[in-house]
């Protein structure tokens, strides 16, 4: 990856019913990308949206893969990262539709990424924890220890969406679950395969439309038991 | 005797579990790591059912649970759990890897399809 010009980026936008905030999120990125060297896919995954959230992603120049099931962020992320392999993109990059992370950050990953040589690298919105409510703060780093607790796995973010693969991590890295509590599984994966994962900071924005769009805090507790589930289910395996 | 029965009607169980998993694992169906799990998980229900007899009278000599002796219905009871673990074991999986045939089959005609319509 010595030339920058060469390396493909692929950058994943997972999306439920996101037709209010997606056109701006590809517009942003296409605005920060066009300055950089790389050479960029933007890739939404609708997860079977009721709205035009695919319409919307086509017509702002992205390229659009509509599931066929409504199957969960999980799984929407498994189909991005999949079709990067497939395409043999050199880096991918997942990242919310809702607008809660910019651009810049997503460009500042990826340059992270290809000077560190981490296989995984997560933006992690408590390192700067400005802009963040302390509800969020509180359920975010509660869900960061249970993840160290069940899987070993020290992470200060442990859910955020923003996160810069290589290729290694693209052919290697697989999960089971399907809802959010894959973003736990996902480094709990990458560190069985022997992974070098990091962090680096990113800023969080949280409007309106994002703070109605995010995960409700009850939802929590599903992910907890989804994670307990799996950490015991693989005692026996 | 009735302790001679319970190992009598579990000892196949653990064995067909052992079986299964050393046919897999010769087979390369499965991974070294799921093998030494099960070979240490069917491994401790089996010294655990060996270690029974002297556990119940050490239980029934101590005042601890207040533990009759082993009767029929127990050994029915512990024949049942260990068959249900064995089953449950092996249904899991079953679902699992179906699971993961049904996901990957949905993204690849996912990208298929989206694929198909661009062009």
């Amino acid at each position: 990856m010595s030339n920058p010009e060469q390396v493909r980026v692929c950058i994943v936008i997972p999306s439920y019913n996101e037709e209010k905030s997606l056109g701006d999120v590809i517009d942003n990125l296409k605005k920060v990308f066009k300055k950089s060297p790389y050479l960029v896919t933007i890739l939404c995954i609708d997860d079977y949206s009721a709205d035009k959230t695919s319409a919307i992603a086509t017509q702002h120049g992205a390229t659009a893969i509509r599931h066929i099931l409504n199957t969960g962020a999980g799984g929407a992320t498994s189909t991005g990262l999949r079709y990067a392999k497939l395409k043999d993109f050199d880096i991918a990059a997942t990242m919310d539709a809702d607008g809660q992370h910019a651009a810049k950050d997503v460009l500042k990953g990826v340059e992270t990424l290809i000077k560190t040589d981490t296989d995984l690298l997560i933006g992690s919105r408590l390192i700067n924890k400005e802009g963040m409510s302390k509800v969020k703060v509180l359920g975010n780093k509660g869900l960061s220890f249970i993840t160290y607790l069940l899987f070993g796995v020290n992470s200060t973010d442990s859910q955020s969406g923003l996160r810069i693969f290589s290729r290694k991590a693209l052919d290697t890295l697989r999960w089971e679950t399907s809802g959010y509590e894959f973003c736990s599984e996902m480094l709990w994966r990458a560190k069985q395969l022997k992974l070098v994962i990091d962090e680096y900071p990113i800023q969080a924005i949280y409007t309106d439309y994002s703070k109605a769009k995010g995960q409700n805090n009850w939802n929590a507790i599903n992910i907890v038991k989804s994670l307990v589930k799996r950490r015991v289910v693989e005692m026996f395996e | 005797m009735r302790y001679l029965i319970l190992v009598l009607l579990n000892a196949p169980i653990i064995g067909l579990a052992l079986l299964n998993i050393i046919t897999q694992y010769k087979m390369k169906k499965a991974s070294k790591a799921r093998f030494r799990h099960q070979i240490i998980l069917w491994g401790l229900i089996l010294v655990a059912l060996l270690c029974s007899f002297p556990f119940y009278n050490y239980l029934s000599d101590k005042p601890l649970l207040d533990s009759s002796e082993l009767s029929l219905f127990d050994i029915t009871e512990t024949t049942a759990i260990i068959a249900l673990i064995y089953i449950i074991n092996s249904q899991r999986r079953r679902i699992e890897r179906t699971e993961k045939i049904v996901r990957d089959l949905h993204q690849e005609i996912s990208i298929k399809l989206s694929r198909n319509s661009d062009d």
